[in-house]
């Protein structure tokens, strides 16, 4: 007997890849994805630029859905939890796709094409699920496809990103969580003003052959590029979840603290009967935010301790550059409120935190 | 970048004979580079004894968490007051003003015992 050969698949990689190769980038591996972590100049200048002017993002990993037929807004609308009737055509919201017991399969972007045509951003390690789910329950006439591998996902962040954009003719001037669509070479863009960085900013979906001239007229604009690393702790000294750590099927929007993305007043959604009891009856825990008033880093799956006791487990953690202390997203025990003085037991040490409601920064103006 | 006068660890740290029996400790431009921005350095208190290969510290960037070893056998003499504020020296300057800290060795002949730079650029080959 002998073992079988290993089949492993070879990561999968950006339209863009070739130039972040050419850049220098270090890469790491995000649900199956091969992507830039950061650029020579490393994930604290990448996070300065974002903060005071601006830097580009390949988020081509992102998952990318169309949900088309008569009444597929309706049907959206009936599946995931935010309401979407509070925006209309041309409107981008902030979703969550729900198991029925409340837990999060996935946090997303929906864009409101039409009543008919709705376009899905769910991260890449969730979309095959959440296209599973709604193929499963769309209607007759609603056809949910799958186009994760045909664009790519570029965003553009930061004060100076519209600047950027007028520079290259693409629309800049629309609302924040709106969307305008562009004819570049005969591809359409989409442009949506929206990003996960807490600035002003664009994200912008175009064909996989028109994305490297796009990137390249970005970065001639003046956007330097930016990996996934700087994303994560622009996002987190916002306070803003990522899914597989502050959010999964074991942690509901209730103890995230999410209530505003819900439609609660919808006649239904996926979990609407799991998350009205949990809301009832109060959630046993809630994430919120830490503030390490020592030195130290805080990352995921830290015990907070009261003394001796463990009253909770942190999701996320990082330095954050801005402020230049430790941060973290933690779910606490429901009797911790902002205000309360705990600690994080860092591999042994204490290190003093604060709870606090995010976000840890403030953000620009929308 | 490996200087050819100090020596070097597996663990991917540099050591520089500075007096009799007393040596400076750091880690190597490789290490900070594959660390990426480091924003926190935690270093033992001065006057702690230590053995060669004890977890004496940590080093903390924007992506990770790695040990600091003692290299050798002694006692510490100092760190680097400059890292508390300033933790980024350990990339701008690994060798010099990035040290990490100095130790009074038992046994100044176990310097010799460590790579040299040679060896070491093999082992970051």
């Amino acid at each position: 007997m002998s073992a079988a050969p290993e089949l492993t698949t070879p990561p999968l990689t950006s339209p863009l890849h070739e130039r972040h190769l050419a850049l220098g980038a270090k890469f790491a591996e995000f649900a199956g994805w091969d992507m830039p972590l950061q650029f020579p100049s490393g994930v604290l200048a990448e996070h300065q630029a974002v903060r005071t002017e601006c830097g580009a993002f390949d988020v081509s990993h992102l998952g990318k859905v169309w949900v088309t037929g008569e009444g597929a807004a309706a049907f959206v609308n009936r599946c995931l939890a935010n309401d979407l009737d509070r925006i209309g055509a041309g409107g981008a919201q902030y979703t969550l796709c729900l198991d029925e017991s409340g837990g999060v399969v996935d946090d997303l972007i929906a864009y409101r094409f039409s009543d008919d045509q709705v376009f899905l951003i769910p991260n890449a390690a969730n979309t095959a699920e959440v296209v599973r789910r709604l193929t499963e329950a769309a209607p007759e006439g609603v056809e949910v496809r799958n186009v994760h591998h045909g664009l790519a996902v570029i965003a553009v962040q930061g004060p100076e990103s519209p600047r950027i954009l007028e520079y290259l003719g693409l629309p800049h001037d629309h609302d924040y969580m709106t969307f305008r669509e562009h004819l570049v070479d005969h591809h359409n863009v989409i442009v949506c003003r929206s990003g996960y960085t807490g600035e002003t900013g664009y994200e912008l979906v175009v064909p996989n052959e028109a994305a490297m001239d796009l990137w390249d007229g970005i970065l001639v604009a003046g956007a330097p590029p930016c990996g996934l690393g700087a994303r994560d702790t622009l996002r987190l000294e916002m306070g803003y979840p990522l899914h597989g750590q502050d959010l999964s099927l074991d942690i509901t929007p209730v103890q995230a603290r999410l209530n505003w993305a819900i439609g609660w007043d919808k006649p239904g959604f996926w979990g609407k009967a799991a998350l009205e009891a949990e809301r009832a009856e109060g959630p046993k825990r809630r994430l919120w935010g830490l503030e390490a008033t020592g030195k130290g880093v805080p990352r995921a799956h830290m015990n907070v301790m009261d003394g001796d006791a463990v009253v909770g487990e942190t999701t996320s953690g990082t330095h954050a550059p801005t402020l230049k202390k430790g941060v973290a997203l933690a779910l606490l025990d429901a009797a911790y409120k902002p205000g309360a003085a705990l600690e994080l037991d860092v591999r042994g040490r204490r290190l003093p935190v604060r709870v606090v409601k995010p976000p840890f920064t403030e953000a620009t103006p929308k | 970048m490996i200087p050819e006068q100090l020596r070097y660890t597996a663990e991917h740290e540099w050591v520089e004979e500075r007096d009799a029996n007393v040596v400076r400790i750091g880690i190597t431009d490789f290490a900070q580079s594959a660390l990426g921005d480091v924003v926190y350095v935690q270093l033992p208190e001065a006057g702690t004894q230590v053995r060669a290969g004890d977890v004496v510290g940590e080093v903390e960037s924007t992506k990770s968490v790695s040990d600091v070893y003692a290299p050798l056998t002694g006692k510490i003499l100092a760190c680097n007051p400059e890292l508390s504020e300033s933790p980024e020296l350990v990339n701008s300057d690994p060798y010099a003003a990035g040290w990490m800290f100095d130790i009074e060795v038992e046994d100044a002949g176990a310097l010799t015992a460590l790579l040299d730079a040679g060896a070491y650029a093999k082992l970051t080959e």
